[in-house]
């Protein structure tokens, strides 16, 4: 039937999508086609392209990492208490991704060793992350208190933040990582089919670890990021940042199961929700429905993964 | 052949997918009481027309009757209605739940929303005193030997009052006593008045169990007839379209006995799995330098544990192993940098991974040999694919399709290709020809004793003991995880192979299988 069909649907149907869904909002849409607004757009998606460009990678490999959220919210905690003390921004950035890195190490230690399901392991982890960052931050608000911190993010470089800029250049790190390397070669081996992998050679636990550590990290990066954007940061157990990061990671079609995917495919699933959430707010839909048609649509792109996973054996 | 009217014939059918014909203008009859032997290579068709019997595939053109009448089938539930069912390659039990409830699964008798356990226990304890077919009722289904997991699937399909009952490749994962064990179950359904047709790649027993033999090649029948007329060479003969006088190349010459030693496994014990499991225990055995050297048993002797503990990749609680007098640590990454490879059982679950290229899945071990200042260069690691690819003659679109869209035969040559890019020292090939049609069985025999002829040491596990005979130097035999015989040249014969590995005296199956 339509068995060739079915692969190139698959494999560029959401570029698709996203590039028809630009062409409608741009023919129907007044204020779409602006600079100032593709620049927001960008602005405002740099935290999440940050850490779901690496939550695409350990997705890949096999786990699943819902203590983005937590990691995001928290780390930023740790870095603007260092800043809050030393003055120094640079140094507190550094902390921020440091903590993500220790959590993820973490994460990466239990998954494998003990060989808890990651997506258990990831959630009881985040509930620790979270009730650290109430503790870090005595329950309050923290704020820069330089004008170094801020402008981490904030700075502008030929017309864009440096907050989008850190994005761009987290993107092609993970997108080199994966798609270039031994390294991304042992993630989709890890992922598609982990004891044909380690017959091969692959050390799985080792790449699972690091896949855990790097997203973790990421997501460290991507809490300091938003914080110098907001110039403050808050302590609170909101899982909300890491379920964007996994729809755009899921939307984009790469494999909840492992072994399938690519970081180009979450930068796309990432921008067509954005496309989609700018365009309601240019029509002034209602948020309420705003969240309805959101969920749908992710809804609509698994199915259709599953689907085709289906049709293919 | 009966003079009666056949159960299910199907007249003229025709079917295509995609480009290819899978089914052209084949017509077949199937009679109740006899077993119906299907053979041919992979993608001639048989599992398309056992699917149209069934009613999973629906036929392009042509007919499926039933006593006589056309009949219609939409779906394999509407096959099953009429008494139609297939027993799959793969089981469908539910592993965590006992025997008598996966007998009547879906069918249970019941009050309301509440099942009635008694009755349905004895309903199954009532088919399984009438076919004979002995299975503990109340044990977990998991935890059964495969050999029982395939009569539980059979008692379900009896249980539904089947008239017609299609067994595809039912000895594939079976030990060959099990198999014998399942041949006989075989033969007890036909006298029981069921039309069995017997889909296996395993020529010998198709025709030991068969009282008719359908030929198939390229879609079509190339004829059918009683089994009695048909021989192993002239079954390969119709499958093929050529005659080639043997499945197996020449072997090459045996080393001369100064060969340098390759392999040598000294007191090898494996770890212990709980207190009272031990897979094998003091192995010992060498390999020289050429030597194609087989080790045989049956399902459970320890003959995979012993080829992946001398890999690395299970751990050994005594004994060392040594390549060309180095000690291996025991690890995966070890006995790779040392020149071993493996090509594992199951392609599938422990071999390819199925949604990457064929490119990625031949290089995976390989890839430091292509690292360059910005990742993996691509380029020199597309040539050698390619190159070790030609080498096993992979067939494939191109090197970028994901492996899983090869046939059987070509993917298990892609773990060849694989192998052969190290330049293994040592190979270790478990199963090597598993599910593979028999034009790629004699490349990649051939790749083999390539392999050997190079001075490649080899280690063949293998449950086909026609393999063994027609490509071995020598074999080890294994029993409860010991090596307990050896034989060389014209030693390896298939009585003794067999002898050994059931035991002494112990040459009857029903007394081996006592025994396990």
């Amino acid at each position: 039937m339509t068995s060739r069909a079915l692969p190139a649907i698959r494999h560029y149907g959401i570029a698709a999508v996203t590039v028809a869904l630009f062409v409608l909002l741009a023919a129907t849409t007044d204020g779409f086609l602006s600079q100032a607004n593709f620049r927001n757009i960008l602005d405002q998606q740099s935290a999440l392209l940050i850490a779901a460009s690496f939550a695409t990678i350990t997705m890949i490999a096999g786990g699943f990492d819902i203590s983005a959220a937590s990691v995001f919210v928290v780390a930023p905690l740790f870095a603007l208490q260092v800043e809050n003390a030393t003055g120094n921004a640079a140094l507190a950035a550094v902390v921020g991704v440091v903590v993500g890195l220790v959590v993820g190490i973490a994460n990466g230690l239990v998954v494998t060793a003990l060989k808890v399901n990651s997506f258990i392991a990831t959630l009881a982890t985040s509930f620790m992350v979270f009730g650290i960052g109430f503790l870090v931050s005595d329950r309050s608000v923290l704020r820069a208190a330089t004008d170094a911190y801020p402008a981490i993010a904030r700075t502008r470089w030929l017309g864009i933040t440096t907050g989008a800029w850190i994005a761009a250049g987290v993107v092609a790190a993970a997108w080199l990582l994966l798609s270039r390397t031994r390294f991304g070669r042992h993630v989709y081996a890890s992922g598609g089919n982990a004891e044909a992998a380690r017959l091969a050679g692959v050390p799985v636990a080792r790449v699972k670890t690091i896949c855990f550590a790097l997203s973790g990290a990421a997501a460290g990066l991507a809490g300091v990021v938003s914080s110098s954007r907001s110039l403050s940061a808050l302590p609170s157990d909101d899982f909300s940042f890491v379920f964007g990061v996994i729809a755009a990671v899921v939307v984009g079609g790469t494999s909840i199961a492992g072994g399938e995917g690519a970081v180009w495919r979450t930068i796309v699933g990432a921008f067509f929700i954005a496309l989609m959430i700018n365009g309601f707010n240019l029509h002034q839909v209602d948020p309420i429905w705003q969240r309805v048609i959101q969920g749908a649509v992710i809804l609509g792109a698994v199915s259709i993964d599953a689907w085709t996973q289906r049709r293919e054996h | 052949m009966t003079s009666a009217e056949a159960l299910v014939s199907v007249r003229s059918a025709s079917k295509r997918f995609g480009a290819t014909d899978a089914l052209s203008d084949v017509s077949v009859e199937f009679h109740a009481g006899l077993v119906h032997g299907l053979v041919g290579e992979n993608g001639a068709g048989k599992s398309t027309l056992a699917g149209v019997v069934l009613g999973i595939h629906a036929p392009d053109s042509g007919e499926v009757c039933l006593d006589g009448s056309p009949l219609r089938l939409d779906s394999p539930a509407d096959g099953a209605a009429h008494g139609l069912v297939g027993v799959a390659q793969e089981l469908s039990l539910l592993p965590a739940m006992s025997v008598a409830d996966n007998v009547v699964l879906g069918t249970e008798e019941h009050i309301g929303p509440f099942v009635k356990r008694r009755a349905n226990r004895a309903r199954v304890e009532a088919l399984i005193a009438e076919h004979g077919l002995e299975v503990p009722i109340d044990a977990r289904v998991g935890s059964l030997p495969v050999a029982d997991q395939q009569k539980v699937e059979i008692l379900r399909a009896l249980g539904r009052r089947s008239r017609l009952m299609v067994l595809d490749e039912p000895t594939a994962r079976l030990a060959s006593h099990e198999a014998l064990e399942l041949r006989r179950t075989v033969r007890e359904l036909a006298a029981r008045g069921v039309a069995v047709v017997y889909v296996s790649h395993f020529l010998d027993e198709v025709l030991s169990v068969s009282d008719t033999v359908t030929v198939m090649r390229d879609g079509r029948v190339v004829r059918t007839g009683p089994a009695s007329a048909e021989t192993h060479e002239s079954l390969v003969e119709g499958m093929t379209g050529r005659s080639i006088g043997d499945v197996f190349p020449a072997k090459p010459p045996a080393p001369a006995p100064d060969a340098p030693v390759v392999l040598r496994v000294d007191g090898l014990c494996s770890a212990r799995v709980d207190a009272r499991v031990i897979d094998f225990s003091d192995v010992s055995f060498s390999i020289r330098a050429g030597e194609i050297v087989g080790l045989v048993g049956l399902v459970g002797a320890g003959r995979s544990e012993v080829a992946h503990t001398v890999y690395g990749a299970a751990r050994a609680d005594a004994g060392s192993v040594h390549l060309h007098g180095d000690h291996l640590a025991g690890s995966i990454t070890d006995a790779l940098s040392a020149g071993v490879s493996l090509i594992p059982e199951s392609r599938r679950q422990q071999g390819l991974i199925a949604q990457r290229s064929v490119r990625d899945n031949t290089t995976l071990p390989h890839l430091a040999d292509f690292a360059g200042r910005l990742g993996i260069r691509t380029r020199p690691e597309d040539r050698a694919a390619a190159a070790a690819c030609d080498r096993v003659g992979v067939r494939r679109p191109n090197l970028t399709a994901p492996v899983a869209t090869l046939s059987g035969g070509n993917q298990q040559k892609v773990l060849f290709a694989r192998a052969v890019m190290g330049q293994p020292r040592l190979l270790i090939a478990d199963e090597p020809t598993r599910g593979v049609d028999v034009g790629s069985k004699r490349s990649i025999y051939e790749t083999v004793n390539e392999m050997a002829d190079t001075g490649c040491a080899v280690l063949m596990v293998s449950s086909e003991l026609e393999e063994v005979i027609g490509t071995c130097h020598r074999v080890l035999v294994m029993r409860r995880g010991r090596i307990v015989a050896e034989f060389a040249g014209d030693e390896i014969v298939e009585a003794d192979l067999l002898a050994a590995a059931f035991g002494k005296g112990a040459r009857s199956t029903s007394e081996a299988g006592d025994q396990e």
